[in-house]
């Protein structure tokens, strides 16, 4: 097909396009000719409703600016959450496909030592109760980010924003984690048991961040947990760190935790408070 | 008065970095001038309710902001703040930045917050750069991200501290343009290293050195202390408290006595200026 | 800086999608209007919902937005949209069970153009084809029009129609020996 570049489609013939008046073949030789003419193409503009072209600028232009939110947070979304709060939410980093799947792999590592070695716990028990705390730890946003110093001036309640976080990172880390802790060896029940603990560090994660920051307070409560972990591998039973004694403790120490977390927002809702 | 502050004092580790400072701010835009550690930052923080003041009162918009978590919160409301160094959570795009803003701002209305954050990043120019990640913008454009998210809202009270910074001539002229169109109803407080900012935009300015107020009125007051003690002439002086060579190959010289043979100049903010700082002044706003 | 409007309008499209993929929205704002006209048009001749034609558009720009170091930018930007806007609507429309509205081929049906225009457009783009292309036969007709006038692959196309895809190179083997019997010495540029 030599392409004639002198030659035009009308106002005519293109109304004619347009309203769909024109058979097939006509219709695609037009086509065709559109494929290669820019004059042409331009003329069609002021012939399509306008609204229609509107409405697909408008959808382009949101999703551009802003780019859609981690799936979390869009199921988050669907399932009831409001709007503003996922948008909060979407920024969050331990939120992000990467940082889960890195938890996730962790706990597959760990999951699989324990599998190996048939008789161990100790890695399960290890890596589970850490990853809603370390993600807690990370949710808050790098230690003095320079957006901090902005995020502090706004209305919207800190302490809120933090809660907010703390709870998905725990919504979106603890069924998967329970799911692999089915697959390690030993009672069923170490599958679940592992919450005593990791709910007892959030809030000490908490507490412990409103004095020395997030950072600090989760590299503490790990090094904690290791050691609890650790040392009582070699002469306590492999269940021992979730056994029901150590989860009253865990009990215990975690309602001290939110009484001390509670007394301290509330006298230290002041200007430069942490939480 | 939109701010009072009376008798605010705050120390870091034992040095203060501001003492007794009594001000009281009210609509219009006002310069903070000082060179570097003078408490500039210090002092807009305290306003913003970023820090806490150590010693005095604060009132802002009406409120106490030690009172009450309540009130706390009354006077962010009508508050927007540019801090001095803004950083971007992860790789957000320039409105997806300015749209977080406004969530923590309480804009929960998906519809007028898509509004008011357009509305925001056209009066800055940045409309065009919505879908842009902000990592990927230049230094002046990020500046003026920082702009926009403090404009969302349209606040009573604005705190910009060195908003100017990194900006190219041609972007300050478009800021200060859009800071008066701003600053109609708003109080403005500003603080900045470059007096051509100051002159351009501020009715009132306050001086601040080694944490205390030096000097508090109208920009024409400032300028007038300098009078009669501004020179021009053909020769160097080297034992001049302050003096530099112009563009023009004359040497300017502010304070001291009038040298031999030098005709008298009319000041400039940035002659009161240094006159008012002296050497120390001189280092930190040498004329680029 | 941004540039004004009228810079835009004078550059090129691989240009203006190099600065859009770079997050330039005036540029994005510009391919859009040059863009989004004609595929609106050509989209709603096979499918009359707009809502769904109105979505595919918006799906195509974004695509577009999203896989703009793709193109290699050989040949037009207009070929490449509508690759891309045509198989979208045609998974769309698929996964709704509907079925995509083919242009009308009865010239008696529609259509009511002067002659002379006619022919001229003819004369310039198929020639002699468009006359055999209307003497095919029903049972061809929807394979050309899949495969060569939207430019779908034969394996799209059986998808499409719902037939196997050795139906459809059958059909379209048949169809081309069709034409190249009505025409006397037709230049088949493309048609090989």
């Amino acid at each position: 097909m030599t392409a004639d570049t002198t030659w035009h489609a009308g106002h005519t013939l293109l109304r004619a396009y347009v309203e769909g008046r024109l058979d097939a073949v006509l219709g695609a030789s037009l086509e065709r000719h559109l494929d290669g003419c820019p004059a042409c193409r331009a003329d069609i503009r002021p012939l399509v409703d306008p609204p229609l072209l509107d409405q697909s600028w408008s959808g382009l232009r949101t999703a551009v600016e802003s780019p859609p939110p981690p799936w979390l947070v869009r199921l988050a979304r669907r399932l009831g959450l409001p709007e503003s709060t996922g948008v909060l939410l979407a920024a969050t980093a331990s939120l992000r496909t990467a940082w889960l799947s890195s938890a996730f792999v962790a706990l597959g590592f760990a999951v699989a030592a324990t599998l190996l070695r048939g008789d161990v716990l100790w890695p399960f028990l290890l890596v589970a109760p850490l990853i809603p705390v370390l993600g807690v730890a990370a949710a808050y946003g790098p230690s003095e980010d320079p957006f901090e110093a902005l995020a502090v001036t706004a209305p919207y309640g800190r302490t809120r924003l933090i809660l907010v976080r703390s709870l998905a990172v725990l919504v979106t880390s603890v069924p998967g984690a329970c799911l692999l802790g089915l697959a390690v060896p030993g009672p069923a029940w170490v599958a679940v048991a592992w919450l005593g603990p990791a709910l007892t560090m959030l809030p000490l994660v908490l507490a412990l961040a409103s004095w020395v920051g997030p950072r600090l307070a989760g590299a503490v409560m790990a090094l904690v947990w290791c050691g609890v972990v650790l040392g009582s591998v070699r002469r306590l039973p492999a269940t021992w760190p979730v056994e029901a004694t150590q989860q009253l403790t865990y009990l215990a120490l975690a309602t001290a935790a939110v009484a001390v977390l509670l007394v301290r927002s509330r006298r230290t809702r002041r200007i430069g408070a942490v939480l | 008065m939109t701010v009072d502050l009376i008798g605010v004092g705050k120390s870091y580790a034992g040095t203060a970095a501001l003492s007794d400072i009594t001000l009281s701010f009210g609509r219009g835009v006002t310069g903070l001038l000082g060179p570097n550690g003078a408490g500039k930052t210090t002092l807009l923080r305290i306003v913003a309710t970023s820090i806490a003041a150590d010693r005095g009162r604060v009132r802002l918009l009406g409120g106490d902001p030690h009172a009450s978590h309540a009130e706390l919160t009354q006077v962010r409301r009508g508050l927007g703040y540019l801090p001095q160094e803004l950083g971007y959570p992860g790789d957000m795009t320039t409105y997806g930045f300015v749209e977080y803003v406004a969530v923590l701002k309480e804009w929960n209305d998906r519809r007028a917050r898509q509004r008011e954050v357009r509305r925001v990043l056209e009066l800055v120019g940045l409309a065009d750069l919505a879908g842009k990640r902000v990592a990927k913008l230049s230094g002046g454009q990020r500046r003026r991200v920082g702009l926009a998210q403090a404009l969302l809202g349209d606040p009573r009270l604005l705190v910009l501290d060195e908003p100017t910074t990194g900006l190219d001539p041609a972007q300050r002229a478009t800021l200060r343009r859009t800071l008066s169109v701003v600053a109609h109803e708003a109080t403005v407080l500003l603080s900045t290293h470059q007096t051509e900012d100051v002159a351009a935009l501020c009715e009132r300015v306050v001086v601040l050195a080694a944490g205390q107020v030096r000097f508090d009125g109208t920009v024409v007051d400032l300028v007038a202390t300098a009078a009669g003690r501004v020179w021009l002439t053909d020769h160097d002086v080297p034992d001049a408290a302050v003096t530099w060579r112009t563009g023009t190959g004359r040497h300017r010289v502010v304070g001291g006595s009038p040298p031999p043979g030098a005709e008298s100049a009319e000041p400039t903010l940035e002659d009161a200026y240094l006159l008012m700082l002296g050497a120390d002044a001189a280092v930190s706003a040498l004329p680029a | 800086m941004e540039t004004a409007d009228g810079n835009h309008q004078a550059r090129g499209d691989a240009d203006l999608l190099r600065a859009a993929a770079d997050g330039d929205l005036a540029a994005l704002r510009e391919l859009h209007d040059r863009h989004a006209p004609w595929l609106t048009a050509r989209l709603l001749r096979r499918c009359n919902d707009r809502e769904v034609v109105v979505d595919v558009v918006q799906d195509t720009f974004l695509t577009m937005w999203q896989d703009a170091r793709k193109w290699r930018g050989d040949g037009e930007l207009a070929g490449w949209l509508w690759g891309i806007a045509f198989r979208r609507m045609v998974s769309r429309l698929r996964a709704r069970k509907a079925v995509v509205l083919m242009p009308d081929w009865d010239a008696g049906a529609t259509g009511m153009l002067p002659a002379a225009e006619d022919q001229v457009l003819l004369g310039v783009e198929y020639g002699d084809l468009g006359d055999a292309l209307r003497r095919l036969s029903p049972a061809f007709r929807a394979v050309v029009q899949a495969c060569v006038l939207d430019g779908l692959t034969t394996r799209e196309a059986s998808r499409l129609l719902g037939v196997r895809e050795n139906t459809v190179k059958t059909r379209l083997h048949r169809a081309k020996a069709q034409l190249r019997c009505s025409l006397a010495d037709a230049r088949l540029e493309g048609w090989r």
